[in-house]
């Protein structure tokens, strides 16, 4: 597989996985309001996801859905960060933000990257994460106020700060560290990060449900 | 000297004339106008639970994107309908304290469970069919507030409809074991659907008409389902468990009578999945109280 094809895969994995989680919420949100805001972050990230996907594919002769469902568990290549499951809303906001954080550097350098297709794709992308990063600065503002939500913020960040290290590559790690610290006025715990290609037992669980009524009738249209 | 007023009140409704936030409203036609929307918006709430599961298993990015928008304008609904009920002067919380607590009800087919993808299909196209027909005689309500939003819902259910027999019609062209589980769906789903719209109450006996708060009869609905949806279901081959389901000489559709004690027993909290449901969302609501109590802090 060419290095474009596997970097396509990394980036529509974590959104696919990501927008998995989101859904979790859909229904028990801690407000209605939350609940339709996270809906909205799912079908983006899924929406990004398919058209990461769909440029793999055109490249891989296969197609979107395939990508998405069909391989086998040790072929995704998101981060642990996105597969972890939890269904806590401190942990949410803190993955949220972490992520969010993390994918507008990845976005800012694929948007200057000579591949056309990719950099046009990544610009179009960084459009709607803006305001997925709005809503997760906002939440973030929202935990500090008080003393026990920077308690629970806390917490969750550390307990999340090596996956989120495992988000980007060497190069682009240092200015996640500077962007992290920078925000919350604090020096982060020195960590050993969770790269990608180690999956957690997670993953396993989500694809196993993920692809449950696909798997039903292979080969299918649905 | 009140009951002139309420006379003119209820002489104002009847004759089509719609009702204010702030105007003057009888007691009686507020209390029954919240207990009304109360229960609508509790149903959509409650409607997420039993889809929400399949936007986790939806088989195709396409199906996953559409179903996770359908069941985000549900919660959208829940959330305008709230709106309504806390400007008659009930607040949202209090809503919600009474849904889980089972003191308010909500509609019958939010008490099944969901067992297969072809539920999906089922409930999206056939669930929403039903409700827009009683959600389009509430254009006319009396409320005028109610009546504005639900263009709105009523505009959005007709994209679930649509959505809905997409997945059917997807199923029964696929094979057989696709076929099978909406034929299945359809199956256990009938019933549920045959009691959507209440008892055949008379008319001149439901005080919601009285009020002008429904536009029309619990049967002439029903009928209009029947009348709607009958034909196409069995346009696409497939069968309907009433042998005695038939469209007599002069339009009206008769049908094995529900058993309406089941009905009511459902919706006051015994049907097949109505503890579990009431159960996830006390145990989801505890676990995010933390939330409110650090934005209302954060808000102070």
């Amino acid at each position: 597989m060419s290095a474009r094809a596997d970097l396509l895969l990394e980036l529509a994995d974590d959104e696919l996985i990501l927008g998995w989680r989101d859904s979790e919420w859909t229904g028990i949100a801690p407000f209605l309001e939350e609940d339709v805001a996270f809906s909205s972050i799912a079908q983006n990230e899924i929406g990004h996801a398919r058209a990461l996907y769909e440029l793999a594919a055109a490249e891989l002769g296969t197609t979107a859905d395939e990508l998405a469902f069909d391989r086998a568990p040790d072929e995704y290549r998101c981060a642990p960060l996105v597969e972890l499951r939890r269904l806590e809303w401190a942990r949410t906001i803190a993955r949220h933000w972490l992520y969010e954080t993390a994918d507008a550097i990845r976005l800012e350098a694929l948007k200057g990257c000579d591949d056309i297709e990719l950099a046009g794709l990544a610009a179009k992308i960084d459009r709607e994460e803006l305001y997925h990063r709005m809503h997760a600065e906002m939440w973030v503002d929202r935990l500090l106020g008080s003393d026990e939500g920077r308690a629970k913020l806390d917490e969750a960040l550390v307990e999340l700060w090596p996956y989120a290290l495992g988000v980007l590559d060497d190069d682009l790690r240092p200015e996640l560290v500077r962007r992290v610290e920078d925000r919350l006025g604090r020096t982060m715990p020195a960590a050993e990060p969770v790269r990608r290609g180690d999956h957690v037992a997670e993953l396993r669980e989500l694809l196993e449900e993920m692809t449950s009524v696909r798997r039903s009738a292979p080969g299918a249209e649905w | 000297m009140s009951d002139t007023r309420e006379q003119e009140f209820l002489e104002y409704v009847q004759g089509g004339g719609q009702v204010e936030t702030h105007d003057w409203m009888p007691e009686e036609y507020r209390k029954r106008l919240i207990k009304f929307v109360e229960m609508h918006a509790n149903s959509e709430l409650m409607g997420v639970l039993p889809e929400r599961d399949w936007i986790l298993r939806a088989p195709t990015l396409q199906r996953k994107l559409a179903l996770t928008a359908k069941i985000q304008d549900e919660v959208g609904h829940a959330q305008l309908i709230y709106r309504v009920v806390e400007d008659l002067g009930k607040p949202r919380d209090d809503c919600l304290d009474d849904l889980l607590s089972g003191r308010s009800k909500f509609h019958n087919v939010f008490h099944y469970p969901t067992r297969t993808w072809g539920d999906v299909g089922v409930i999206a196209w056939l669930v929403d069919a039903a409700a827009i027909i009683s959600q389009k005689a509430l254009l006319k309500c009396s409320y005028g507030p109610y009546a504005r939003i639900m263009k709105r819902i009523c505009w959005e259910e007709s994209f679930h409809v649509l959505h809905g027999r997409d997945v059917v019609l997807a199923l029964v062209n696929g094979t057989d074991l696709q076929r099978e589980l909406v034929q299945e769906a359809l199956d256990r789903w009938w019933v549920p659907l045959m009691m959507f719209h209440g008892t055949p109450l008379p008319a001149e006996d439901d005080p919601m008409l009285h009020w002008r708060i429904k536009s029309q009869a619990n049967e002439g609905a029903r009928q209009q389902f029947l009348e709607g949806y009958v034909p196409q279901v069995r346009e696409l081959g497939l069968t309907l468990p009433d042998p005695k389901l038939r469209r007599r000489e002069d339009g009206t559709w008769e049908y094995t009578e529900p058993d309406w004690d089941e009905l009511m027993s459902v919706v006051s909290g015994h049907g097949p999945a109505s503890a579990e449901r009431l159960a996830f969302r006390r145990l989801s609501r505890a676990e995010v109280d933390w939330v409110s109590r650090v934005v209302l802090a954060e808000a102070a």
